[in-house]
């Protein structure tokens, strides 16, 4: 097998990962309208923009060299007389159950952004859906560039409008109102929230407002009216008048913005830990000693990728990021996640925020576990260094995980560095969590620490920071990449 | 010309019914700005042509107007 599972929904093609390289194989009836799109204006416009993922088709003997591959001939067998085409890396894949409410904003504009750009050109978007997009950084990139076909001019109506809302105006919708968040929608529903589901949860009043009104209601009244055997629905109904077709459509899409526009995610969200920044137990000299510890570390290691776990508001991704890694921030709380991502495009930043809770990581998801895989199987390896700052006391106390298998995570994640902060159990903080459970944690010192880390890393230095019960460590992983 | 259908989305069943109520609204929209347009075009037109004998600069034929900005020159 391929080292991803192909995608296999859209019969025009499939695209799998193979040693590092991201490759697509495109059906002998698709190539010619595939290859048309990647000439049109929309598609030279939102690569050179790297919004749309660039792509090249192999040579036959660079595609020959692929088919010696045992594990792409099943691939090859599915689309004879095909062509393989090969298309950039984008460098850590995330799902939508991974992300804050902003990054399914920003990857619902770009969806309408190119399917706008591409009626301009003859073609239309075939399905619009989340998955069709993964992050650079803060920055959507649309990555499913088998997802345009050629569209009948007289052709008014867009099929995969319900679902865009299935996918993302709904889901921003109950994460608005009802705070649902996206991880659960999406990590038992791979096509979202269906106007039903929604319409349940909605008062009588509620029903009658205009967004529900127009995305919920009136759509679940009038699937209750139609029989489901009504085959004429999907029939399609060609205009003679393309002029009209089009314009129909181009309205569509601008009421489709508008509405995604009213869902975008309030900018300043408050949540318990958005204002951690400011309302820390550290004070300034013990904070500035962290910053320095921390500033120093990733100057001597200079990391290429960086995993911040724990990242809060993100201020030492940011720090990570302007010491030019690539940073991939996960915190268990969307509103964090949600600022990171407000603030690393506005400061341009190179940082993917995700909403991940290390105890509890994405699971792998989809048809035989294999569409997207678990957030562990993407992380493992993937970083040259680890910052793990003032979250080993959630880990230890609220998740009741035991420091020897933390490590063990850091040392399966990390190539190179772990730069971790040791909380005292006698620590304000600590102690808030432990909530009468200190006998859990009497023994947990920093001797203990440094002894659990022993099998695992080489401890190059540490600082108790000034006026606290915290040390930080900066430590080398054992035993080569892994 | 061919026209590929690989929809092999689910089109939904309320919400493409609502789709198409609107675009048979959209569409009557359509008509009523492409009247709007024309009607504006035939007042520009009427308008145009009255407003012409007190611009000045109109009076005078392209071709006079050319040589008088030569002359400036």
């Amino acid at each position: 097998m391929p080292q991803s599972a192909p995608s296999f929904r859209d019969p025009a093609g499939c695209c799998c990962s193979f040693n590092g390289r991201v490759l697509r194989f495109v059906a002998a009836e698709a190539i010619s309208e595939f290859e048309q799109f990647l000439q049109t204006n929309c598609a030279r416009q939102f690569i050179a923009r790297k919004q749309f993922v660039s792509t090249r088709r192999l040579n036959e003997n660079e595609a020959a060299a692929l088919l010696e591959s045992p594990e792409l001939q099943p691939v090859f067998h599915a689309q004879p007389g095909g062509a393989v085409f090969e298309h950039e890396r984008i460098p850590f894949p995330s799902y939508p159950h991974e992300w804050p409410p902003e990054m399914l904003w920003a990857a619902g504009r770009l969806t309408l952004e190119l399917a706008q750009a591409a009626l301009a050109d003859g073609f239309g978007l075939k399905d619009a859906t989340p998955r069709n997009v993964l992050f650079r950084g803060s920055e959507p990139v649309f990555i499913d560039a088998l997802s345009f076909e050629r569209r009948n001019p007289g052709d008014p109506i867009w099929k995969p409008h319900a679902q865009f809302v299935r996918t993302f105006l709904l889901p921003l919708l109950a994460n608005r109102r009802w705070g649902l968040p996206l991880a659960e929608i999406f990590t038992t529903r791979r096509d979202g929230l269906e106007p039903e589901d929604v319409y349940r949860f909605c008062g009588p009043l509620e029903k009658f407002k205009p967004q529900t009104l127009s995305l919920v209601s009136i759509p679940t009244w009038l699937s209750r009216r139609a029989g489901p055997d009504d085959q004429k629905i999907y029939q399609p109904h060609l205009l003679a008048n393309t002029e009209k077709a089009q314009f129909i459509l181009e309205s569509l899409f601008k009421r489709l913005e508008r509405t995604l526009d009213s869902l975008k995610p309030a900018a300043q969200k408050k949540s318990v830990w958005s204002d951690y920044m400011a309302t820390h137990s550290y004070d300034d000299p013990a904070f500035a000693a962290k910053e320095k510890f921390v500033s120093e570390a990733l100057r001597e290691f200079k990391p290429a990728r960086v995993l911040d776990a724990g990242a809060n508001t993100g201020h030492f991704s940011a720090l990570a990021a302007q010491a030019g890694a690539e940073v991939v921030a996960v915190d268990l709380d969307a509103a964090c996640a949600g600022a990171i991502w407000q603030r690393t495009r506005e400061q341009k930043l190179n940082i993917l925020p995700l909403v991940v809770n290390l105890a509890h990581p994405s699971p792998a998801l989809g048809w035989r576990n294999g569409e997207c895989p678990s957030f562990l199987d993407r992380a493992t390896g993937a970083f040259d260094g680890v910052l793990m700052l003032a979250l080993i006391h959630h880990l230890l106390v609220t998740e009741r995980i035991p420091l020897e298998e933390i490590l063990r995570l850091a040392y399966d994640v990390t190539n190179s560095l772990l730069v971790i902060e040791f909380i005292d159990p006698k620590d304000e903080m600590f102690r808030r969590l432990t909530r009468g459970r200190e006998e859990l944690h009497a023994t947990l010192d920093t001797t203990m620490f440094e002894q659990a880390c022993t099998p695992y890393f080489e401890i190059v230095r540490s600082l108790a920071l000034p006026g606290t019960q915290r040390r930080m460590y900066c430590l080398k992983r054992k035993g080569g990449a892994s | 010309m061919t026209i590929l259908i690989l929809a092999y989305i689910d089109p939904g069943m309320g919400a493409l019914l609502w789709q198409t109520i609107i675009a048979a609204f959209v569409g009557f929209l359509f008509y009523l700005k492409k009247t709007r347009r024309w009607i504006v075009g035939v007042f520009r037109k009427m308008f145009g042509r009255s407003q012409k004998p007190s611009d000045p600069v109109a009076e005078i034929p392209a071709k006079e107007t050319m040589k008088a900005k030569a002359d400036v020159r």
